[in-house]
């Protein structure tokens, strides 16, 4: 059996279609991660001891049970508390929601390189805490953090597969289903690989292009 | 003084120029340091003093001229070749031991503790046993009056208490000539007092400085000459006391002093 | 729940646990080593090599990890690479690694002023001393919590070597599923598993963070 691009070049419209959820997915994911994260964060070295706890739990929840089982909750239990969401709702929610725990642990590395004086600097000035963050803390961790949380949005993209088990059809359950149809497993994946792998160039050559807009001195 | 002029100078600067880019900084500046001499630097923000004293120990490359230290040339292979080749980092390393620098954002290492601070080079760089690295460093520090900090981290520290142990730092290395780079222009004025007093000490041992400071009172007590630049030009260097004592026949260093003589300062 | 079916499969289900480990630690840690040397010839090194590392990061990273286990395992033979499922899938874990530390070590890299650099280069200190003692522990401040995440992460992602046929957690679950014609046990046990071995992670994590941060405590 030889490599054949017309399988691909046939398929195409069909797995672009597919990546357009896992774009959704994706970007749906990235924004609840980023504030999700943020606030996430502020709690985890909140002085409000409830407040540390509760998010240490939530964190230590997200990153220990595998995502499978958090998406299948979330789409199949949250019914039963009244909130009967569309799968791709669902999907979002649950990958954005898990990936926030990471994120938040990121931005917390970052923000222990920034040195007390400016939070006590800003105090003195009178700035509100939610200003304190907004304007200083939050764009400095993301600054310094930005590598990492580029990882953080490529891993995002990659886990948005496992989205086809609430039915979704995105790139891996449309290349399978594909795989299934014509028997050539080698070109659909190999295209599906090249798929993601344009998805995670752009997010990572956005990263480098905001950390070169963003580097002091 | 006159008998230092017949030594050697230990720094000889020869038509030093330098350039950021398109940016002149530094203009064909001609300048001896003699031993135990201890000279200021003085000049509007942007005249080039602090990168006149980053280029005498290569941490700014200067483009044209010499640098020598006790006959010398330092950070290039040789002055003639075109383009100029650096040393190696090896050859740097050994030159810059000879050369201690205090900076203005004091710089020490956050993660180190004080008395670390001053070791780390004396291990590493002079190869000594920890226990004769640390006790070396522990005298360092009683020369600055800090014996009971050596266990603090940097954080833990006044902004005065920082410099000094920056100071221990490198007069631990027991270079040949330091060099200051605004050093207390980060600190609270009640802080300068003690670092500026550490460093009259330090001249009266009979230490080689090179000072780039906005202390008019420390340039005028202290220093054995002054060297004004502006423009990246070196104006003039000569005694304090032709600077301070009267008014400056040169009609830029007379408006700078100005400044100051409305503040007070001098 | 069927107690004696973990009697029966308990040695077995630990063997696989064992394999798990095994593989994440040394997978992570050899990742977690290349991954620091590509942060630093990427930093210090010429700029062609920049670009080389530039590259494999980026297809490395934005690839599935499976699709880089295949070409390995399958693909290794024809260029006489011949590799046992634990070799293979070891060496893909590595690889798979190394770009996400790589960039974790690259921001820590962002955070370090510079005058600190500086003035270890006026007392003589040597590059690789600079890089060893001044940057590398500061460096830790930002970097544990995103290298803690990563671990966690990987531990998940060993799963994976199951394909391959690497006797591990979920190879050894699913051939207990597949013999008992149960589920439910299985994957809670499964799970139970990795969420000992994220926890662990974590608590090490925070230790050595604990550790690494201590000098920016006030007294």
């Amino acid at each position: 059996m030889n490599f054949s691009f017309e399988v691909i070049w046939h398929n195409l419209p069909y797995l672009l279609a597919a990546a357009r959820w896992t774009l959704l997915i994706s970007l749906g994911g990235m924004a609840i991660s980023l504030v999700w994260g943020i606030f996430l964060c502020a709690g985890r070295i909140s002085r409000g001891s409830v407040i540390r706890s509760l998010a240490r739990l939530y964190i230590s929840f997200f990153r220990g049970v595998p995502l499978l089982v958090q998406l299948l909750m979330f789409y199949y239990m949250l019914p039963y508390v009244g909130l009967d969401l569309p799968a791709i709702a669902a999907a979002i929610l649950a990958v954005g929601m898990c990936s926030a725990a990471y994120t938040a642990e990121i931005l917390r590395g970052a923000l222990q390189t920034i040195p007390a004086g400016q939070t006590e600097a800003a105090q003195a000035l009178g700035i509100p805490t939610l200003s304190l963050w907004r304007r200083i803390l939050v764009p400095q961790a993301i600054r310094i953090g930005l590598p990492s949380l580029v990882n953080e949005l490529i891993l995002l993209v990659k886990v948005s597969s496992l989205a086809s088990v609430v039915g979704i059809g995105e790139l891996t359950r449309i290349s399978q289903n594909i795989t299934g149809e014509t028997y050539r497993p080698l070109e659909i994946f190999i295209a599906a690989a090249v798929i993601y792998f344009l998805i995670n160039l752009v997010i990572s050559g956005l990263g480098r292009l905001a950390e070169k807009r963003l580097e002091v001195g | 003084m006159g008998d230092n002029l017949t030594d050697q100078p230990i720094i000889q600067v020869r038509n030093m120029s330098k350039y950021f880019d398109e940016f002149e900084a530094l203009r064909d500046v001609t300048l001896d340091v003699h031993r135990s001499e201890v000279l200021c630097l003085i000049g509007p923000s942007g005249s080039g003093k602090s990168t006149l004293l980053r280029c005498l120990n290569f941490l700014e490359a200067y483009d044209g001229g010499e640098v020598l230290l006790e006959g010398e040339l330092i950070g290039w292979k040789s002055a003639g070749a075109s383009p100029r080749k650096a040393l190696s980092g090896e050859a740097l390393r050994r030159q810059r031991q000879h050369i201690g620098m205090v900076f203005q954002q004091f710089n020490l290492w956050p993660h180190l503790t004080a008395l670390e601070n001053v070791a780390e080079a004396l291990i590493h760089v002079k190869g000594l046993g920890k226990k004769q690295a640390h006790e070396k460093a522990r005298a360092a520090l009683a020369k600055v009056n800090l014996s009971d900090k050596e266990k603090n981290y940097p954080a833990n520290l006044s902004g005065g208490q920082q410099q000094r142990v920056a100071i221990a730092r490198a007069i631990a290395m027991e270079p040949s000539v330091m060099l200051f780079d605004e050093p207390t222009s980060a600190l609270d004025p009640e802080l300068v007092g003690e670092v500026l007093s550490v460093m009259k000490e330090m001249a009266n041992e009979g230490m080689t400085m090179v000072v780039v400071t906005h202390e008019m009172g420390f340039a005028a007590h202290v220093a054995d000459r002054v060297a004004f630049l502006d423009s990246g030009r070196l104006v003039t260097c000569v005694p304090p006391a032709e600077i301070f004592g009267q008014v400056p026949e040169d009609p830029r260093v007379r408006a700078f002093l100005q400044t100051y003589r409305e503040r007070n300062v001098v | 729940m069927e107690l004696d079916l973990f009697i029966r499969y308990g040695p077995a289900l630990l063997s696989g646990f064992g394999v798990t480990i095994l593989c994440w630690l040394v997978g992570s840690i050899g990742g977690l080593v290349l991954g620091f040397l590509l942060a630093c010839l990427y930093r210090f090194g010429p700029k062609a090599l920049g670009w080389l590392i530039y590259i494999y990061v980026e297809i490395i990273r934005g690839t599935p990890f499976m699709i880089q286990l295949f070409i390995l395992y399958y693909g290794g033979p024809y260029v006489g690479l011949v590799l046992s499922p634990m070799q293979a899938g070891i060496l893909s874990f590595i690889i798979y690694g190394s770009p996400y530390f790589s960039e974790i070590f690259r921001s820590g890299f962002n955070a370090i002023p510079k005058g600190q650099i500086e003035a270890a280069r006026c007392v003589g200190l040597s590059e690789r001393r600079i890089l060893m003692r001044i940057i590398l522990p500061q460096m830790l401040v930002p970097t544990t919590a995103p290298l803690t995440n990563f671990f966690i992460i990987l531990t998940k992602e060993t799963a994976i070597l199951s394909v391959v046929t690497v006797p591990e957690l979920l190879y050894e679950t699913q051939t207990m599923a597949a013999e008992t014609f149960t589920f439910v046990e299985p994957f809670l046990v499964l799970s139970l598993f990795y969420w000992v071995l994220v926890i662990g992670t974590s608590w090490v994590g925070e230790r050595v963070e604990a550790r690494v941060t201590r000098h920016l405590r006030r007294v």
